[in-house]
């Protein structure tokens, strides 16, 4: 009895010192966030109760839509980029082949640089004068295809998804690879035996059998591109005239550039609403095709 | 049918290689072009450098204070590293091993911070760190980084403890040992697969956050390696070759680090993959 007791304690001092930091530092302040988009404060003097104002003045602003679209477009093309080319991938290089090793190695390795290096990067492929992307152009003789790619408006955000597909793409093809090991070898015996060949095994029998890890990778990629910022804050700033901002842009320049903390904060609680709502649709829609 | 696998076969190496060239020829570009002189590289972003100007290093080394830089990097990564594996690896053998009320609850309070922006919690957290005088200090960023990837790593180690035979305590228990002595001589050591795992995730992303240290950080004596690279292309905008220096200078560790550890990273992270 008395060493059950003890272990209790024991229990709770040990996870006391992790609960207290994760609480207080990455829940607590969702809720604080809460409360402060209620207000219009600076930070410095003091806060006035403003309602639901800040809320409404975001929805009649022209730039938070525009950022809406913007992160929009990074989580369509980002699945289109990251989803099929992940899966393929990985459904190439799960078989015996010479040098899979080293498809895996470099698929993987942008992963592991940093938004602002891969930025800084693309920043310089895309320069307009000299960067890597218009030389490459004009080497094959498309000349009239060169163009300034972050500045041209049409384009520019196009230009800013490519960059992120190249930055995130490995992942997913590592977490399929994943989920393909996973799949007993019974079951590719059966399918042979059946007769089952090709492309036919793969989209009748491999799939489906990794269904809940595409879905995972799918609700991943979408919060994932919600919450881009440094890619984009680097390579464009958001412009040219907020034609690349996205919403965490949008809500840092209202919160640390401008210092309307209660406005940041009412768009940081959008921003979580948003993907909050667009995870559990597709989370939603998964299950029910299931049944 | 053979004739056709082969032809299969070219057709998947000509893909891999567009791919891996994709991947490849940014970093190779920006590294060619780093060793040009300005003229050069204005000429030709494609040609190999004439000669290997290593000055261009020197300069970005120096003008970029990439050493400062290097230096708060690694104690800011190390110090939320070490707090954030011991302190999750501890609450991840308790949430795996034992028995006790609102165990569930927590793991869930923890997962859930896998699903939360950082952003929504980016001005509490800068005011709070301001309030209690830590703003613009190396905790300001050492908490948060270790808040937030308290949930991953605890879900990581949680399921490799979970798997681990449950009588694996009992010899402990026989000699007399304390939870904390089980913890330390018995579960840890046999976690270090999935330990290396969570070390090398944590380290990747504690090196590479960028929102959290553009918040917090504003002296130039505390910027980490992001954050000050960003800094210098923005202020240095007139040579690009010294921008890419000072960019290559930055990404070969992280390559070589990468390269060393890829192996136990992308098995740890299969590992954990499957499982989410």
């Amino acid at each position: 009895m008395n060493t059950l007791k003890g272990t209790r304690a024991a229990i709770f001092f040990g996870m006391l010192p992790a609960l207290l930091i994760y609480i207080g530092i990455a829940i607590i302040p969702i809720f604080v966030s809460l409360y402060y988009s209620f207000f219009n404060w600076d930070g410095i003097s003091a806060k006035s109760a403003v309602g639901f104002d800040n809320y409404v003045r975001i929805f009649n602003d022209s730039v938070f839509w525009l950022s809406v679209k913007n992160n929009i477009i990074i989580m369509v093309t980002g699945l289109i980029g990251q989803i099929p080319l992940g899966l393929l991938l990985a459904l190439l290089l799960n078989r015996k082949m010479r040098g899979s090793t080293f498809f895996r190695t470099v698929g993987f390795m942008p992963v592991v640089i940093s938004s602002v290096m891969v930025s800084l990067i693309w920043g310089m492929i895309y320069n307009s004068e000299y960067g890597f992307m218009n030389a490459l152009l004009g080497f094959f003789g498309l000349d009239s295809w060169q163009r300034n790619w972050l500045g041209d408006t049409s384009i520019s955000m196009y230009s800013v998804s490519l960059a992120y597909i190249w930055q995130n793409c490995g992942l997913y093809m590592v977490i399929f690879l994943a989920a393909l090991q996973n799949i007993p070898g019974e079951v590719n015996e059966a399918a042979e035996l059946d007769g089952a060949t090709g492309l036919r095994r793969v989209f009748r029998i491999t799939i489906p059998m990794i269904r809940s890890t595409i879905l995972v990778a799918v609700v991943y990629s979408i919060s994932n591109s919600f919450r881009v910022f440094d890619l984009v804050q680097i390579l464009t700033g958001g412009g040219p005239a907020h034609m690349t901002e996205v919403m965490t842009i949008y809500m840092y320049n209202h919160a640390f550039v401008s210092r309307q903390f209660g406005y940041g904060s009412a768009a940081s609680m959008l921003i979580l609403l948003f993907s909050l709502i667009v995870v559990s649709l597709v989370n939603r829609l998964g299950r029910e095709k299931e049944i | 049918m053979s004739n056709n696998s082969n032809w299969f076969r070219v057709l998947t190496y000509v893909f891999l290689s567009a791919f891996a060239l994709f991947n490849i020829v940014p970093l190779f570009y920006m590294i060619v072009d780093s060793f040009k002189t300005e003229p050069e590289y204005a000429a030709s972003p494609f040609s190999l450098p004439t000669k290997l100007h290593f000055e261009n290093y020197a300069k970005a080394w120096d003008i970029a204070n990439m050493d400062t830089y290097f230096m708060n990097s690694l104690i800011i990564t190390f110090g939320s590293l070490i707090i954030t594996v011991l302190l999750g690896s501890l609450t991840a053998f308790f949430l795996a091993r034992f028995k006790f009320r609102f165990r569930k609850s927590t793991f869930a309070i923890f997962l859930l911070g896998m699903l939360v922006p950082i952003h929504a919690t980016l001005i509490p957290i800068f005011l709070i760190m301001k309030n209690i005088g830590l703003l613009d200090t190396y905790w300001s960023l050492i908490l948060p980084y270790t808040a937030f990837h308290l949930s991953l790593t605890i879900f990581i180690l949680e399921g490799f403890m979970q798997g681990l035979p449950k009588d694996l305590e009992e010899s402990g228990v026989m000699d007399g040992a304390g939870v904390y002595r089980i913890f330390w001589s018995i579960i840890l050591p046999i976690a270090r697969p999935a330990m290396a795992t969570v070390i090398i995730l944590n380290f990747i992303y504690n090196w590479n956050e960028y929102l959290f240290a553009l918040v917090l950080i504003s002296s130039e004596a505390l910027k980490t390696l992001p954050l000050g690279l960003a800094n210098f292309v923005g202020v240095e905008t007139a040579s690009m070759t010294l921008q890419m220096s000072a960019l290559a200078i930055a990404l070969v560790p992280i390559i070589i680090f990468y390269l060393l550890l890829q192996k136990q990273l992308v098995t740890g992270m299969t590992a954990g993959a499957v499982k989410g």
